[in-house]
């Protein structure tokens, strides 16, 4: 093949500018600016990626409710599994193309994500004024402020330290909801006598097992769990043995069902209970929205059985394990709070929309509403009134008196756990339930690895 | 070329030595040489892949989450941990036990498969296909209905249950000593299509004189099998060998989608173990040390591979 000296130079100034523009693609990829504009507070097309709500049509209220305020703003919703979360979220903020605004725990997440997220503190002012921290959950303003900065916006807490049951199928077969171990395994029995599961818990997955765990140390010794989360306890103290111990006797006494320790919380333990495989389990006050007909219905359908029948759950209290005579203190967190991005594009509407979302009456009474979350701003309750409830005869006193008892919570849930620490908890409740560590042992390892990912003990 | 195209008939010889000195000068000039070409290619894999290389190995000397501006250097403290590391060093043993199992099963069936559909079997066409559709589906789309099929309540239990083997039945990925193994059948499931082709294509070269030539001699089928195909196909393989020590090493969908590289770190691999450093735990230098270290180990297996085959080749 033959060239030009014309086609040559321009073969030559094109690969120079195939080269530059490589260069330039990976330099811009690897940026980290942020952006200028924040554009329009009234208008424009805003991105909301979160965990939760965990079915989409929760969020569709949240969002047709603010669109109704605000109509020049649309808001997209797009719901990432929470095993996911952390993968999804950090190439899209770090590469520039994340949403414009992001769901945020308290613990872990604040730690990864702050970086990514605008500090909200003059948002918060502009809208409840400066006394601003008076009128949001404490709760969910420790857990998402980090080095002073006001990560995310509450948008309401969760709790944990509770079991939801199926009541129908305790009524079938005559059973009343467990209040210690010897109980909790003669439910199981029966159930299992009738070929139906007893309780379920996707063990796989840190945060659950946690729960679990948490709950068997308030059994044990009530605080003890935040004592060790905060290095005023060892992990390998004798009440954690103690907790780890009860824990591995949750399977060998047949209280877990078989293979738990390769579910997940979500979709499999979920998707169980929900269809009525199983009749006990671990969940938060999260799951107070399946109370109600229409997110049961919804989320049924979500688990591969439209069109399946509703049944009332009930949460009752984690039974007293120990046998000590302590009933299991409930512990929570603000369940999530929403960041806006520092990239953003439309930060001004993003701010708006978190802005409306955390600290309006009205955003707020529809968050209460829906029963997924315990509003953050004070004073908004649910309006029984509005929601259909599956039972209200049976749900209505248990369900109050879980939104109740909320308001009296002071441990938290994951806020003092780093992913290192939370990694080793991991580890040592699936190395004691399948038997591959004693309790002891498993303490140990757990305390070595808390020392060694930076936790300081006194 | 060059000089061929010069001395082509019809074209006037240079009258001088000068005269040809002009002309090749000229020729090269107008030629284009092969940098501009190799421009694009180059910076793509100098930049896309040799300069990411240089870079996770400078990562892997920093005490580093991904995203603060101040890594620390921490030297080779990181290859240090690994070593100590007792999860590398059962991703390390599930590697090696996954590689030996799920090659020796996949070449056994696959070349098993291969020879049965180059004899006069009817539908053959079929049986192709059905060896062959595993390897075109996503592991992504059949992970959950493998998470289905080998559930405590799953199918699998529930066929032997219905045949009275009901005392087999337990949660096949709940559990540590069978959570490996059901991640080894996934894989054979697979991939036993791909060796199947490659041994079916190789198959094809055998020369049928030396087959008709063994059958004269009185070689049975098991005997030619043995004796004659399988030694022709020795390249494949080798080549297989190679392929599958690769994707021992790259492991990650399948026990990560099915299993979470558990129940207790059971089915932790390699791929699964950097992928959990790096997103889920902010280890970014240790799991680009991690990272260093697979790359090191895949090239001294191909390596060791290819002269092994080698060297077979010329002692034959």
């Amino acid at each position: 093949m033959r060239l030009s000296i014309r086609s040559r130079t321009a073969l030559r100034s094109l690969a120079v500018l195939a080269a530059a523009s490589l260069t330039a693609v990976g330099l811009a990829a690897c940026s980290t600016g942020s952006s200028g504009s924040a554009g329009s507070a009234t208008s424009g097309t805003i991105t909301w990626e979160g965990w939760t709500p965990t079915d989409t049509a929760t969020a569709k209220l949240y969002i047709d409710a603010f669109e109704k305020q605000y109509p020049k703003i649309k808001v997209d919703y797009k719901l990432v599994n929470i095993s996911d979360w952390v993968a999804a979220l950090r190439p899209a903020l770090a590469s520039g193309k994340g949403p414009d605004v992001f769901d945020m725990q308290p613990g872990a997440y604040v730690t990864q994500f702050k970086g990514f997220a605008e500090d909200l503190t003059p948002v918060a002012k502009s809208a409840l004024g400066a006394d601003w921290k008076s009128k949001i959950a404490p709760i969910g303003i420790s857990g998402l402020t980090a080095s002073g900065k006001l990560t995310a916006m509450p948008v309401g807490s969760v709790y944990a330290g509770m079991l939801w049951i199926n009541k129908d199928l305790f009524d079938k077969y005559g059973l009343t909801p467990p209040t210690t171990l010897a109980e909790w395994v003669k439910d199981c029995q029966v159930f299992k006598s009738h070929g139906q599961g007893c309780f379920v818990q996707g063990a796989a997955q840190e945060g659950f097992d946690q729960d679990t765990l948490q709950s068997i140390a308030n059994s044990v010794q009530p605080g003890l769990w935040t004592k060790a989360s905060k290095g005023e306890a060892k992990w390998n103290d004798p009440g954690i043995v103690k907790t780890l111990s009860i824990w591995q006797q949750l399977f060998s006494d047949g209280i877990m069902q078989s293979g738990a320790v390769g579910a997940q919380q979500y979709p499999d333990a979920n998707n169980q209970f929900l269809t009525g495989k199983y009749a006990m389990v671990m969940m938060g006050t999260w799951y107070t929205q399946y109370t109600t007909k229409n997110a049961l219905t919804a989320a049924l359908g979500s688990a591969g059985t439209s069109g399946a029948k509703t049944f009332p759950m009930l949460p009752i209290a984690f039974p007293d394990v120990a046998g000590a005579g302590n009933t299991s203190e409930m512990y929570g967190d603000a369940d999530f709070g929403l960041a806006v991005s520092t990239k953003s594009q439309h930060r001004a509407a993003a701010e708006t929309f978190v802005k409306w979302m955390t600290t309006s009456k009205i955003g707020q009474q529809v968050v209460a509403d829906q029963l997924n979350d315990i509003p953050s701003l004070n004073g908004v309750t649910p309006d029984f009134t509005k929601i259909a409830l599956v039972d209200p005869t049976s749900q209505s006193q248990p369900v109050k008196d879980l939104i109740a008892k909320t308001a009296t919570v002071t441990e938290p849930r994951e806020a003092l756990l780093s992913t290192d620490v939370q990694n080793a908890i991991l580890a040592a409740a699936q190395s004691t339930a399948t038997n591959k560590a004693t309790p002891q042992a498993a303490a140990n390892t757990l305390q070595q690895a808390a020392v060694a990912a930076g936790q300081t003990f006194k | 070329m060059t000089e061929t195209s010069l001395r082509r008939p019809g074209r006037r010889p240079p009258s001088s030595r000068g005269e040809a000195a002009t002309l090749r000068a000229r020729r090269r000039r107008l030629q284009p040489r092969g940098l501009p070409w190799i421009i694009p290619a180059l910076v793509l894999s100098g930049g896309l892949i040799y300069y990411c290389i240089g870079y996770t190995g400078y990562i892997s000397t920093l005490d580093w989450d991904g995203i603060s501006p101040d890594p620390t250097s921490v030297g080779a403290n990181n290859f240090v941990r690994i070593l100590q590391d007792p999860v590398f060093w059962q991703a390390v043993q599930h590697t090696v036990l996954f590689f030996i199992v799920t090659f020796v099963l996949q070449t056994f069936l696959g070349f098993l498969f291969a020879v049965l559909l180059h004899s006069r079997i009817k539908v053959a066409v079929v049986y192709k296909v059905i060896v062959f559709v595993p390897v075109v589906l996503a592991p992504a789309i059949m992970a959950p209905v493998f998470r289905q099929l080998f559930a405590p309540d799953g199918e699998l239990n529930w066929v032997l249950q219905h045949v009275g083997l009901g005392a087999l039945a337990q949660p096949w990925i709940g559990q540590t000593s069978t959570a490996l193994p059901v991640i080894m059948v996934i894989t054979i499931w697979q991939w036993t299509g791909l060796t199947f082709v490659l041994y079916f294509a190789a198959m094809g070269q055998v020369d049928e004189s030396v087959l008709e030539a063994a059958r004269i001699d009185g070689a049975g089928n098991i005997r030619t099998i043995a004796n004659i195909i399988w030694p022709d196909v020795r390249g494949t393989t080798v080549a297989l060998a190679i392929l599958s020590a690769i994707g021992a090493l790259k492991t990650f969908d399948i026990p990560w989608l099915v299993t979470i590289a558990g129940p207790n770190e059971a089915t932790e691999f390699l791929g699964t173990y950097i992928y959990k450093m790096t997103i889920q735990l902010d280890h970014v230098g240790y799991a680009a040390a991690l990272s260093v270290i697979l790359l090191i180990v895949a090239l001294v297996m191909a390596i060791g591979f290819q002269l092994a085959g080698r060297e077979r080749e010329v002692r034959d």
